[in-house]
């Protein structure tokens, strides 16, 4: 975010694509939810809306809001927060932010403008000693939420802390990747779900399981490995056989889609995951659908078709997917005028003339899913400019509405009767109500497809990262 | 060769049966305006996935939405105000402001600086006056007259970032530029009649 120049000065540039992720935190935070129950949802909702904090602040507010969910009586231990943080950073949901380097000789001349962050790779999931003692506080009225005070006023912190905080310095932020490498996973596993059975599925979930930790993140596959391993790293209560085990393992490595594959002979077979493959895979089964979708199954047809024989002229397309000629015609050119197909020349001599040239139909997966990816994010800006412009133009009618409700809820307060309520119900008129209905619940559809195009977003990225790497 | 065979007719570079339109045939109309904005889809999109995951994680939207406006790293972009400069504004300020690096913290502090530039422009206008006194005046004053206008232009704007000094730097490069073919054209009411016997673009009737 930061560098500094060579002139001296500081340089600061927006990174765009760290942007672009606050459109995935929902899925960040769900998925914590699913792992690691409500402390670990919000533990994850604290860091990301805070870029970076440390452990006992977490804790602390975490314990806070968790009481507050609790029923009456009851408060939130410290502990299970603290446990649940060391869990996260374990399993490396959580890392340690890079720290500012102090050089050995520090008198030398003045300090630099920008300080140098560096982490070391040991360090990065390292949970320091803390002995954190205490249980969450349920908010008060008169207790002003002081979050995100900045560090300078931290001594004046009106309630309790007045010793300084023992993991000063030490920041935690949330590790996208490990999410993003979690999301691959479950897109693998549900591919394999969906094209084969559940328990094809489980294997390779206990594959990638047993890979979490060994494999980096962009890694092309993971490491091999053996049939007994795997059978060992079942989920118990999978009752199959170390020969219907072996039976299934050959079939998803001969399977044409190439995501596992067999890599050895020892151990009962080594068998590796093929994650460059599997992307490239799930990226062209995006690209067909949208195809489908978009221009018709016949369409589909031939887009597979020229897929498969990487490349095609006019009349051969014709021949193979037995469609008439005009209509071939008329669906090759709608999808070439969108990008989705390009044509190859292959001259005939050496001056290119063009009567003496073949052009061939073909499909590059790369540019087709850049294409399609820089679409999603068109559409996602149309999305949001749209649902911008609803709110703007009801405003008015949204800012009565929370009035009403607001004096609905202060005269509930101090006791009130159903007639009161029913007259202040009615200062809001049935087709007032009618449009905020139709408001919220076009605004609703507009977030829910920003949140689903994002899921595109995230296939075609990895897909066209994965890609990069390898080149 | 080619080119004389297909003089009087329509005819192609190409083997047009290599892109599949047969001889004669018609071919598709010429398009002479940009397609619509929202053309008709053949095809219904698919409707949105529903559950209650997608449920909770819309909720979970609006609501991170909802908070990050409240959070204090949310910097809402000034809003510039086109009449004068508020004496009260440099006391009122925000805490907000604390979590922006001190590089680009808004200018409210070195709105002395500011004045200190103006205070030197005017000395330099003051030089400029004693100047056109003893030589010609046409040129100083035309800078003159523009750069009091832009100097109340600069004092009025609440402009808090560096474009004002760019806008400055802008002016006077533009200044130049214009003395170049206004120079000669338009001036003070004192030379006018003197000036124009050189200048034959104005029309003379």
């Amino acid at each position: 975010m930061y560098q500094v120049h060579k002139r001296g000065v500081v340089e600061y540039e927006a990174h765009c694509s760290r942007v672009l992720r606050m459109l995935r935190y929902p899925r960040y935070i769900y998925t914590t939810k699913a792992l690691y129950g409500d402390t670990g949802e919000l533990i994850i909702e604290e860091l990301l809306l805070n870029g970076k904090m440390t452990m006992s602040a977490v804790v602390k507010k975490v314990a806070d809001r968790l009481t507050e969910t609790v029923e009456d009586g009851k408060t939130m231990d410290y502990a299970e927060v603290s446990n649940t943080f060391m869990q996260l950073a374990d399993t490396r949901f959580v890392q340690r932010c890079p720290m500012v380097h102090t050089p050995e000789n520090s008198d030398t001349g003045p300090p630099p403008p920008a300080p140098n962050l560096v982490i070391n790779e040991k360090d990065m999931y390292l949970v320091p000693k803390l002995s954190l003692i205490g249980k969450g506080k349920r908010r008060r009225s008169s207790d002003e939420d002081a979050a995100g005070e900045p560090k300078a006023k931290r001594p004046k912190h009106p309630t309790d802390n007045k010793e300084p905080i023992p993991d000063d310095g030490i920041y935690w932020q949330a590790n996208l990747d490990r999410f993003h490498q979690h999301f691959r996973d479950q897109a693998i596993v549900s591919a394999v779900a969906n094209r084969m059975d559940q328990t094809s599925s489980e294997i390779v979930r206990a594959m990638l399981r047993m890979s979490e930790v060994t494999t980096s993140s962009d890694a092309p596959f993971t490491q091999p490995l053996s049939s007994n391993e795997i059978f060992r790293s079942l989920p118990v209560g999978y009752n199959i056989s170390k020969q219907v085990l072996d039976q299934y393992l050959t079939l998803l490595a001969d399977d044409p889609l190439e995501f596992v594959g067999k890599s050895g002979d020892s151990g009962g077979g080594m068998y590796v995951i093929n994650f460059c493959k599997a992307l490239a895979s799930l990226a062209t089964a995006t690209l067909e659908s949208v195809i489908q979708e978009r221009f018709g199954s016949r369409c589909a047809r031939i887009f597979r078709l020229v897929l498969q024989k990487k490349h095609l002229e006019q009349k051969q397309v014709e021949d193979f997917a037995m469609i008439p000629a005009k209509e071939a015609k008329d669906m090759l050119y709608k999808m070439l005028s969108e990008n989705f197909i390009s044509l190859q020349e292959i001259p005939k001599t050496p001056d290119h003339a063009p009567s003496r040239t073949f052009y061939l139909y073909t499909v590059n997966i790369l540019s087709a899913a850049r294409m399609l990816l820089h679409r999603c994010y068109k559409s996602v800006t149309n999305l949001i400019e749209r649902r911008q412009f609803e709110t703007k133009e009801n405003k008015r009618l949204l800012e009565k509405s929370q009035r009403v409700e607001a004096i609905i809820a202060s005269v509930q307060a101090t006791g009130a009767e159903e007639a009161q309520l029913q007259e202040i119900e009615e200062m809001i008129t049935a087709p007032e109500r009618q449009q905020l209905e139709t408001l919220k619940r076009n605004v609703n559809k507009l977030d829910a497809s920003e949140i689903q195009v994002d899921e595109t977003i995230f296939l075609l990225e990895s897909y066209i990262e994965s890609t990069m790497k390898r080149q | 060769m080619a080119g004389n065979k297909g003089r009087g007719r329509a005819s192609y570079t190409f083997n047009i049966e290599a892109v599949g339109f047969g001889r004669g045939e018609k071919l598709p109309d010429v398009v002479v305006k940009p397609p619509p904005l929202f053309p008709d889809t053949d095809y219904k999109p698919v409707p949105l996935k529903t559950g209650e995951s997608e449920d909770y994680m819309l909720a979970l939207k609006q609501e991170l939405r909802g908070t990050m406006k409240r959070k204090p790293y949310f910097i809402e972009k000034p809003e510039e105000k086109p009449d004068i400069e508020r004496y009260s504004k440099k006391y009122m300020q925000t805490y907000k402001e604390e979590w922006i690096p001190a590089d680009l913290k808004s200018k409210n502090a070195q709105g002395t600086d500011k004045v200190s530039s103006l205070i030197n422009a005017a000395d330099v206008l003051k030089k400029i006056e004693e100047l056109e006194k003893k030589g010609d005046g046409e040129k100083s004053d035309e800078e003159n007259e523009e750069k009091e206008g832009s100097k109340e232009k600069s004092k009025d704007g609440e402009d808090e970032d560096n474009e004002d000094a760019e806008q400055e730097d802008d002016d006077e490069e533009e200044l130049e530029e214009e003395n170049d073919y206004v120079n000669s054209y338009f001036e003070d009411g004192d030379d006018f009649g003197v000036d124009s016997d050189d200048n034959m673009d104005e029309a003379t009737y």
